[in-house]
């Protein structure tokens, strides 16, 4: 059973035919998220591992088998293109629990599939402990799972199956263990001594995803490397004038606007409701923009006064009357 | 300020009411207490009408906390036992939807999700009131004795859920502590504070058994009391009752009147 680990919800079962995913990923990286991504495909399931913005792994789970980093990103820009269905959601974690899923998602596998009744349990959490292993140990059986996160040889959190959030108590992953025929598989994190490759730099994802979502009939582009990648040459006067501005650069500009005006939790929220309705990219229809400023305004309710919204709502809509 | 005539003028007007024996005293702390829960009921109510739905829960709180306090100013409440009874149950009800109001308000600075409509805050607040009133109406004329137990029982929630009211305001401060109204949730916090001293003073002296009503129990049966041993600790969290109830309520009245000027 795939299995990753559930934070504090940033953005949850958003649809996946509302997202831009040049815009999403590059509004995680603005956002120095450290967490994960995940996307649920109906036959798949794909996580990116962000750690303060820079996407440090990347993995495609489907059909029982794995593909990683540029080829998962790859992967992944198809089956958003051809998937029907599917949702979106990310999760802020921990430095720490970070550092172990990095593990469990492309870590070295020190024990792979063993039978927990053939091993000696104590021996390897003793290992883990003296070894000071930043690693996840991941305890299942054909039909539950359940995760135990260490960084430095400490257990930091415990996840399995049926949980919403990381939690600090055993018990669950403890009964999943006394199951029979449970099996046990330890990754361990590699050494990086704190430098991690960034696959955003590596891969060129809008490249990719226009390309792709050009000619959904069309061969499915090679990873395009950053830097390297041609820029197709629009025809004079195709852009229209007002786009000065990226999607990003938009959705930066009314996180800061709302950071402004209502704080640091306006400013997230105003980052989960541009992502419940594409990106700010799209705020230019005037029922997004309309929908999106409701949301914000009934959850900045519980933040700031009403002068204060209404100052955010009022700029915000000039923001975007001048992109 | 004694309001004998204006009670006994209510009964000649109203003839169904009992009548008025006793002179009518209500002193000016218990008159400003009552009127604080009123002044705090009717903003965060109003918060509830014009705001998001996880107001409505802690409004329609902090309104049954003054229908249950305003029986002090009822001078029939010692004729009708039930009536006793009904007010420590809805004083219990209310810690429990304001707490619930507070811990909706956690759950969305962590997800900043709000999930569900005020219907079902006010539906199900309605159908506990119902329940309440129902299961009180059906059995016996309460007793002294059960007087006294629904009095501990709303006394020891009221306790333990403002520990847990003032764990959960620390943590929406930690969440929102660059917000414009931060400083309201701090004041929230404080008035926690002193409904804590107030609840837990007289959870201590029900604990022992020094409480006017316990006393007044024994004084028509064979028991006796040990009161006479800790009359300084019993006077002492006596007055901390009383003067922590009192904080309790002006300062409540003066955070809902702050936090309606921070949310203008």
């Amino acid at each position: 059973m795939f299995l990753l680990p559930k934070g504090n919800p940033l953005a949850e079962n958003v649809p996946i035919a509302k997202l831009n995913l040049p815009d999403a990923l590059e509004k995680l990286k603005n956002g120095k998220l450290t967490g994960c991504a995940i996307f649920d495909f109906p036959a798949a399931y794909c996580a990116l591992v962000y750690d303060e913005g820079v996407l440090v792994n990347a993995i495609v789970h489907k059909d029982g088998t794995d593909v990683k980093d540029q080829q998962a990103l790859q992967a992944l820009v198809d089956l958003m293109i051809l998937a029907s269905s599917g949702t979106f959601s990310v999760y802020r974690l921990s430095k720490e629990i970070t550092l172990a899923v990095m593990g469990l998602v492309s870590g070295q596998a020190t024990i792979d599939s063993q039978e927990i009744k053939l091993i000696d349990f104590k021996a390897l959490l003793d290992r883990i402990k003296t070894e000071q292993m930043t690693a996840t140990l991941k305890i299942y059986t054909p039909e539950r799972a359940g995760l135990i996160f260490y960084h430095t040889g400490s257990t930091v959190g415990f996840f399995h199956d049926a949980s919403k959030n990381i939690e600090t108590a055993a018990g669950e992953v403890q009964q999943i263990a006394a199951l029979p025929g449970a099996r046990v598989d330890l990754r361990v994190m590699n050494s990086t001594d704190g430098f991690f490759l960034d696959l955003s730099g590596l891969v060129d994802i809008r490249s990719l995803w226009e390309a792709a979502s050009g000619n959904l009939f069309s061969t499915p582009a090679q990873p395009a490397v950053a830097g390297t990648a041609a820029v197709a040459e629009e025809p004079e006067g195709s852009k229209p004038a007002e786009t000065n501005l990226s999607a990003a650069d938009i959705d930066s500009i009314i996180m800061e606007l709302a950071g402004k005006h209502v704080g640091k939790l306006g400013r997230a929220l105003a980052e989960k409701e541009l992502m419940n309705i594409g990106g700010g990219s799209t705020l230019k229809i005037p029922e997004k923009l309309n929908e999106f400023l409701v949301s914000l305004e009934k959850g900045s309710k519980l933040l700031a006064s009403a002068n204060k919204i209404k100052e955010m709502k009022e700029a915000i809509t000039a923001q975007i009357a001048l992109v | 300020m004694d309001l004998t005539a204006f009670f006994q003028a209510l009964t000649s007007i109203f003839p169904f009411l009992p009548k008025i024996y006793n002179p009518v005293v209500i002193d000016y702390p218990t008159l400003i207490n009552v009127f604080s829960w009123l002044v705090a009921a009717s903003i965060s109510f109003y918060f509830s009408l014009n705001n998001s739905r996880i107001w409505t829960s802690i409004g329609i709180g902090f309104f049954l906390l003054f229908w249950s306090q305003s029986f002090q100013l009822n001078p029939w409440h010692e004729t009708f036992t039930v009536m006793i009874a009904i007010h420590y149950t809805i004083g219990t009800i209310a810690i429990l939807i304001i707490s619930h109001g507070i811990q909706e308000y956690y759950l969305f600075t962590r997800t900043l999700e709000i999930a569900g409509s005020k219907k079902t805050i006010y539906i199900g607040t309605l159908l506990i009131l119902f329940i309440a009133i129902l299961v009180i109406s059906i059995n016996p004329k309460p007793s002294l004795y059960v007087l006294r137990n629904y009095r501990f029982m709303n006394t020891v929630i009221w306790f333990f859920l403002s520990i847990l009211n003032i764990y959960y305001i620390a943590k929406i401060y930690m969440e929102m502590r660059d917000s414009p109204i931060v400083n309201g949730i701090i004041c929230l916090g404080i008035v926690f504070i002193f409904a804590l001293v107030w609840k837990g003073s007289a959870m201590y002296v029900m604990l022992y058994q020094w409480d006017k009503a316990w006393l007044d129990i024994i004084e028509f049966t064979e028991e006796t009391s040990d009161i006479q041993m800790h009359l300084a600790k019993v006077q002492f969290a006596n007055s901390l009752t009383k003067m922590f109830n009192f904080l309790t309520s002006v300062s409540l009245a003066g955070t809902f009147g702050y936090l309606f000027k921070l949310l203008r």
